[in-house]
């Protein structure tokens, strides 16, 4: 399992003495490709051949400079201009200088021909393409008299905002983004206690717990880095699963999964109760600690044990380290908070956990994060008449996003049609197909529609059931607009094109150009060239252009120290402990704990996580990273395994209420033993992603679709499976 | 110091995660193929040992060691493998006949045929780098700094600092091959 180093000498002990003889003869005479001696290297090499751009393959954007010869990538290197990376390159972004190569790309408009999901298709002109999804998304307008009727899926990434722009020119409430899979409930609920959503000061940081949160396999700049390079003193890690940050930890605490907001409640009774918070940070800064004091003492550490398998012996000693080393102590954010039912308030009592000890806006806590201002070329949107009242799921979720929305809920509202049809769907570089749980559900949905569009790089699941694909140049291939990347070192970056497209591919703002003329839109907010959006964008600073075309990234002089009180943007002012804007809304004031379900005898709780190799379900496929992991492995605890007589490789059978995959087991002592995990991204339905189609199993096929109704969030951690044998 | 240099890597195996930037930086800069039997470099993923939860796992960087008393270099016919004034063991492409005694007799399993040049291949310590005065691309690409590269004659090298200030060690001492890859 995961990627051993292959022993090629064991191989060759027994096989190749015998045929070396054979094998010198064979190999005399065969021309030399190429040489690595220094001198032939460094004659046809000068500091030019670097051309400044930054990293597209997750959503951290670090600073890479290309090394190109004769309009091929050589290898995108680390930009040491640029602090947010700390001079690195990942695995990933090593093998983005061939994804422009990969035979697999999307090279020219794909219009169906067979079924949806057949996989039959015809080449097209761009003409023919964006009249095609022009004349169709104008159809089902006219059809349901409602421009929501159509719905625009995306994800992260610089070029987004051309497509968040089109629509809103086009008229559609019905923007559905992927915050709702990913960190809904984490920016609910520090932003419920602090007034907004704070980056760790890892640098700086003598102590830090990390609570499902694998900072070394799902890397987030710098904080993975700074946790190794600099580092805390000590790392705690809650995680049913011995991950790769748990192997670097100084202690790892397998805890019952979904049960962490029961931990951090008695974190707080343990500060409270044994006078280990900062009373003066307490008094000055924060609101409700009388009610959080009564309210707590029934979350006995104790109490907690029962919940979390972990002893109120280790809790208690935890939370003592961690006040003793306050304000340099992190309770980590995380980024992905998709778990448990219990997951916004769970964020609620980690941020509480943190300001009780004073660790907020010092360094080494919890810091407020900056981001430098951007200027926008400004647009002026049409009134449309032929409209709904609101977003398809407006009013199912407490605290909706409006301007990225709920996945699930928008998923059911648009399979029951209520409150009104929604029947095309535009899809820019999101994969639902994989990324939502209940994949039979969303290609369901994508069945009812009467028109689908996807914008990609690649043939993904979601393309896969597409009526028009149109390809998009990579991120090495296009211009990309400025885009500032806040935290605790804020900075601007942006991308230039390192070799010209490969193939008869457009970058998404050219596509939405395309789309404004064919969609006869009212309005065209695209009138200008991406270069002169960028210096629009950045013409209050002076020479942040060069500085971006020359070093990949600017950064303004004078940004204030990131440390310091700078107020809280809560109703009260404060840092909440009690919330009166959660109390009109119906919910708890106060975190309350709601009892996990219990898991029955032969039954597994299924887990999902990132790793390093890999981001969400965008690179499975790629060359060089698909060598490292070939397919996902079943995580099964080696107790259980010998009594379901599973062994090591033996390939298994996982089945929900919802779906089943197949894949080998990989029998460990690294996880609970009434838990399995596997990587996501395998078990591919498009039959153009050749490396993964069909290998290893799919999370989205198994997942049920909970989610909580706080911030929306999807529940991936909620799901019971069993595991069977299916053949040695 | 314009003395003959020695140059070395030390790797802190502490701070490797096993991200495997280091492979796949190698495979782009020296051209290596995607596959996973020919690398120049490598992660060992330690395997989870002990008893739930009390379990450890290790991971090891590894590559050629570049000894000074290189077996590779001993058992070549053809003197295709060499060790060059820098202390680099380097392969020459065009003398090497694919006999693979080097192959075996390498105490690191560092070396591999080559589906690109059709011969022997192995590390360089990115000579062609290294002479306009860059790191190798483990190194500049490694997320936590794990692995260190300098000249071990140069007293205020980062590497001789490191391995005057730390413990030691290096892998397979008893084969007497004295290789330039410190562990700390």
């Amino acid at each position: 399992m995961p990627y051993n180093k292959i022993t090629r000498r064991k191989f060759l002990k027994s096989s190749a003495i015998a045929s070396s003889l054979f094998l010198a003869f064979a190999g005399a005479g065969i021309p030399v490709l190429f040489s690595d001696e220094p001198k032939e290297q460094l004659s046809n090499f000068s500091a030019n051949n670097y051309i400044y751009t930054s990293c597209g393959i997750c959503v951290n954007k670090c600073g890479v400079k290309a090394h190109v010869e004769g309009g091929h990538i050589i290898r995108l290197e680390p930009n040491p201009h640029f602090p947010k990376s700390r001079g690195m390159v990942c695995a990933r972004g090593n093998a983005g200088a061939r994804l422009p190569y990969s035979a697999d790309r999307l090279k020219f408009p794909l219009i169906r021909v067979g079924e949806r999901g057949e996989n039959k298709w015809r080449k097209a002109s761009w003409e023919e393409a964006l009249q095609m999804v022009g004349e169709n998304l104008n159809k089902v307008v006219e059809k349901y008299e409602n421009r929501s009727a159509v719905m625009f899926v995306s994800t992260e990434g610089f070029q987004e905002e051309f497509f968040k722009t089109f629509a809103e020119a086009f008229g559609s409430y019905n923007l559905l983004r992927h915050p709702t899979l990913c960190l809904s409930s984490n920016i609910q609920g520090f932003s419920a206690v602090f007034g907004n959503y704070p980056d760790a000061d890892v640098k700086n940081a003598k102590y830090i717990i990390f609570t499902g949160s694998n900072r070394l396999e799902a890397l987030i700049t710098p904080d993975s880095i700074d946790l190794m390079k600099t580092g805390p003193k000590k790392l705690v890690v809650i995680d049913p699963r011995f991950t790769k940050t748990a192997a670097k930890a100084n202690e790892w605490l397998p805890i019952k999964v979904g049960t962490d907001l029961a931990f951090a409640l008695a974190m707080i009774h343990v500060l409270i109760n044994e006078n280990l918070y900062n009373k003066q940070f307490v008094e000055e800064n924060t609101f409700g600690f009388e009610e959080l004091k009564i309210h707590i003492q029934k979350y006995t550490p104790e109490w907690a044990e029962i919940e979390t398998e972990i002893s109120a012996d280790k809790i208690r000693q935890i939370t003592r380290e961690f006040a003793e080393n306050a304000p340099k102590s992190v309770y980590y954010p995380g980024r992905r908070s998709s778990f448990s039912k219990n997951d916004a308030e769970l964020r609620r009592a980690m941020a509480m956990v943190n300001a009780l000890v004073g660790a907020y806006n010092v360094e080494g806590g919890l810091v407020q994060t900056q981001k430098i201002k951007l200027n926008k070329i400004e647009f002026e949107p049409v009134w449309y008449d032929n409209n709904a009242d609101d977003r398809l799921e407006a009013g199912k979720v407490k605290f909706l996003a409006e301007s990225s929305g709920a996945w699930i809920p928008f998923r059911n509202a648009v399979l029951e049609e209520k409150p009104y049809p929604v029947k095309a769907m535009m899809v820019y570089k999101q994969n639902p197909v994989e990324s939502v749980p209940n994949r039979k559900k969303t290609i369901q949905m994508m069945k009812s529609m009467d028109f689908v569009c996807v914008i990609d790089i690649e043939m993904s699941d979601t393309a896969y059931y597409a009526d028009v694909i149109l390809p998009e140049s990579t991120y090495l291939e296009r211009w990309d607009p400025a885009h500032s990347l806040s935290g605790i070192e804020p900075l601007v970056t942006f991308r230039q094109p390192v070799i010209q497209p490969l193939h008869d591919t457009k970058s998404c703002f050219e596509i939405m150009q395309g789309l404004t003329k064919t969609c006869n839109l009212e309005t065209n907010p695209f009138d200008y060239t991406i270069q002169e959006y960028i210096q629009k964008q950045v013409e209050d600073y002076e020479g942040a252009y060069e500085s971006l075309l020359n070093k990949g990234v600017y950064i303004p002089k004078n940004i204030p120290s990131p440390y310091g009180n700078r107020g809280f943007k809560t109703q009260t002012k404060k840092i909440e402990f009690y919330s009166d804007k959660y109390k009109r809304k119906g919910l708890n004031p106060m975190p309350v704990y709601e009892t996990v379900t219990e898991i029955p005898e032969g039954k597994f709780k299924f887990t999902v996580g990132r790793h390093a190799f890999f981001t969400h379900s965008s690179t499975q496929n790629m060359d060089y990273l698909n060598t490292i992991m070939k397919e996902n492995v079943l995580w099964l605890n080696t107790e259980k395994a010998k009594n379901l007589g599973i062994k090591n490789n033996d390939l298994v059978k996982v089945k929900s209420s919802v779906g089943e995959g197949i894949l080998k087991a990989f029998v460990t002592q690294g996880i609970r033993t009434d838990t399995v995990f596997f990587v996501h991204g395998f078990g591919s339905k498009s039959k153009g992603l050749t490396k993964t189609h069909g290998i290893g199993a799919s999370e989205a096929e198994i997942l049920e679709d909970h989610w909580e109704p706080i911030s929306g969030n999807a529940l991936m951690h909620e799901t019971l499976v069993e595991v069977t044998k299916v053949r040695s | 110091m314009n003395g003959k240099k020695r140059y070395a890597m030390v790797i802190d195996t502490h701070k490797c995660f096993d991200c495997k930037a280091c492979t796949i930086a190698c495979k782009m800069e020296n051209g290596v193929a995607d596959s996973d039997q020919e690398y120049r470099n490598w992660v060992d993923t330690g395997e989870i040992i002990g008893v739930f939860p009390n379990v450890s796992q290790k991971f090891t960087p590894g590559q050629c060691n570049h000894c000074t008393n290189a077996p590779c270099v001993k058992v070549c016919p053809t003197t295709a493998t060499y060790r060059d004034e820098n202390g680099f063991v380097r392969v020459d492409y065009e003398k090497c006949i694919v006999c693979k005694y080097c192959m075996i007799a390498c105490p690191y399993d560092a070396r591999f045929v080559s589906s690109t040049t059709h011969t022997v291949d192995k590390c360089t310590f990115c000579a062609h780098r290294v002479g306009r005065g860059e790191l190798p691309a483990c190194v500049e690409t490694c997320p936590s700094k794990t692995r260190t590269f300098g000249d071990l004659n140069d007293p205020k090298s980062e590497v001789s600092k490191l391995l005057r200030e730390n413990e030691y060690k290096v892998l397979k001492p008893e084969t007497g091959a004295e290789p330039n890859i410190f562990y700390i």
